[in-house]
């Protein structure tokens, strides 16, 4: 691993200068002492000979192992056709979050799984074996999140009350303001064109307390897929759910008002920070009458997600049994609303 | 499974329209025609109409005539009648649809019991009411009563208003429960996004930085409280001394 500190004032490299004993920038000069200088602006590029890089070129996908790692079938196509490169100079993870879970622990955590699923047909709940399980590190993107919002709306209190003969209905309105800051942290984001942006999400939380500093010996015994998309790339994503966040927090900011009516809502969503992360994920294969089906489990806390087949004879066992109860509690409130007479 | 279950569904469906009323009739007399308004051929007549009709829905027709009730009203005297009389046709206390007049106030009240009492609902009581009331204004009791015993006996062959009671109604909720709740197993089958912005949310520097709730007006608006009178009657029921609940529907004519 080769680290790299960029100036914070100008982007250039920086180098260490014995003399001073501070980290001086080739192109504006700028000094920092080592201790001052921000963790987030190292960047980390793989050094030569310490990792390996893969292309299928079956599928397109980009695997990265360790140079003593020789990976013969690509992790998502099963491709044999595999072509390796070294990956020296490019960008390195900054952190991981190593497996907790064995690949025996995950085979086990995944035919649980299949024992719960209630609509899985029978024969793939119970198939002894699962045809390919991988342990890949997911290259992710951590985003710090700042968000400024301005809110203006119109918001209504309504109270009823009898008197007489009259229903009366009080409507009082509001002109509401309100500024909110907002800071989220480490909102993740996948920066594998291979996965399936819904499974990935789904996968969560991982346990970021857990995020550890990067050190090549983390891939012993796993394959990481490369990023293919920078973090500005990732951001349109990273910014419609902080919308939702957003969103969320100021409907319930003003949840005491009966109605509201926005006549302006800017939500100003800025990057603070992103970090460049593997995270686990079990890759697992399973075949059922003729196709294959694909689950991702977290490789931290086991949890699995994925489409598995449906079993027609049991949805409509579940569907005849909850509409026959269900129709039998209708006759039960028509009979004791109606006096038993029905 | 779906075929093997629809047969089952039939049954369900088929035993419960099939309520069997096996007890003998409770019910020897169907006029009480205390205020003399009939005579007694009609009387005869309208004794063996009600009987013949009463047996189909196991629902006695019972005409009840009085001249004054000592200031109870006819609401309370039909209710005291219904205790005292044990009227039912299946068993005493029993399904009882109900005329009553007290030809000293002009009042009429009708009310039903039991299974009258869910299929005659007071809206349905009011709209026989309010068909016999020129009958009895003109002193046609003879056409009135025999109109009540008719309109009721028509009225206990359909189902109750309620779409509550409507055994399709009841069904496709199942149905749609089913559908709902299988839909849903077979959309989470894949797995669930369990984190929220509660995950993600950092309290440090967060918050509200400026805020105004400035008052603008405040608006009033009024409507009359809905009432269930109509044309001068009221309908409702309520219950009677004994404990009995009852649907009603009473006027002047």
């Amino acid at each position: 691993m080769i680290l790299h500190y960029t100036c914070p004032s100008c982007a250039g490299d920086m180098n260490f200068d014995a003399d001073t004993g501070k980290l001086t920038c080739r192109s504006c000069g700028r000094k920092d002492t080592i201790e001052n200088y921000p963790e987030e602006m190292i960047k980390a590029t793989f050094a030569e000979d310490e990792t390996n890089e893969y292309h299928c070129n079956n599928c397109g996908a980009v695997l990265i192992t360790l140079a003593e790692t020789t990976a013969t079938n690509c992790s998502f196509c099963q491709s044999a056709v595999v072509i390796a490169d070294r990956l020296s100079g490019s960008l390195a993870p900054s952190k991981v979050i190593p497996f907790t879970i064995s690949e025996k622990e995950a085979v086990k955590a995944f035919k649980k799984w299949c024992g719960r699923g209630l609509l899985m047909p029978k024969d793939f709940m119970m198939s002894e074996r699962v045809k390919t399980i991988t342990g890949m590190y997911v290259p992710f993107w951590l985003y710090d999140i700042n968000s400024n919002s301005k809110v203006q709306a119109v918001g209504t209190v309504v109270r009823t009350y009898t008197k007489g003969d009259y229903i009366y209905t009080e409507t009082s309105y509001f002109d509401v303001m309100r500024e909110i800051n907002l800071n989220y942290t480490k909102i993740p984001a996948d920066a594998s064109e291979k996965m399936n942006d819904d499974l990935m999400d789904k996968l969560e939380p991982f346990p970021f307390n857990e995020l550890k500093d990067f050190k090549t010996p983390y891939l012993a015994g796993y394959i990481a897929e490369k990023y293919n998309y920078t973090d500005k790339e990732m951001m349109p994503r990273i910014e419609k759910r902080v919308k939702e966040y957003v969103d969320t927090f100021i409907a319930g900011e003003l949840s005491n008002y009966s109605t509201v009516s926005y006549k302006t809502k800017d939500i100003d969503i800025k990057q603070k920070n992103s970090a460049y992360v593997l995270l686990p994920v079990w890759m697992i294969y399973h075949d059922y009458n003729n196709s294959e089906y694909i689950f991702a489990m977290n490789g931290h806390t086991g949890k699995v997600v994925g489409r598995p087949p449906l079993s027609k004879g049991k949805a409509a066992a579940w569907f005849g049994g909850i509409a026959a109860g269900a129709f039998l509690i209708m006759k039960g409130i028509a009979v004791l609303i109606g006096g038993g007479y029905l | 499974m779906l075929k093997k279950l629809l047969p089952l569904f039939l049954l369900i469906v088929a035993l419960w329209h099939q309520s069997a009323y096996a007890e003998s009739a409770n019910q020897k007399q169907y006029i009480f025609d205390y205020a003399n308004l009939l005579t007694a051929n009609e009387k005869k007549e309208l004794e063996e109409f009600a009987k013949e009709l009463s047996a189909d829905y196991k629902t006695a027709f019972i005409i009840l005539t009085v001249n004054g009730t000592n200031g109870n009203g006819i609401e309370k005297y039909m209710g005291d009648f219904y205790d005292n009389e044990a009227l039912g046709y299946n068993k005493p206390h029993g399904n009882t649809a109900i005329l009553s007049i007290d030809i000293q106030e002009r009042d009429v009240y009708l009310a039903g019991f039991k299974k009258a009492k869910v299929y005659l609902d007071s809206g349905r009581l009011t709209v026989i009411r309010e068909r016999l009331t020129p009958s009895l204004s003109k002193g046609d009791y003879y056409d009135a009563f025999r109109y009540f015993i008719k309109a009721s006996h028509e009225y206990m062959g359909y189902e109750p208003n309620s779409i509550l009671f409507r055994w399709w109604f009841q069904l496709g909720v199942g149905i749609l429960v089913a559908a709902i709740i299988v839909g849903w197993m077979a959309y989470s089958s894949g797995g669930k996004m369990t984190t929220t912005e509660r995950d993600y949310f950092d309290p440090n520097g967060s918050g509200i930085t400026k805020k105004q709730d400035r008052y603008l007006r405040t608006t009033v608006t009024k409507v009359k409280k809905p009432s269930n009178k109509s044309g001068g009657g009221s309908s409702g029921g309520g219950t009677t001394s004994g404990g009995h609940s009852y649907s009603g529907s009473g006027g002047k004519f």
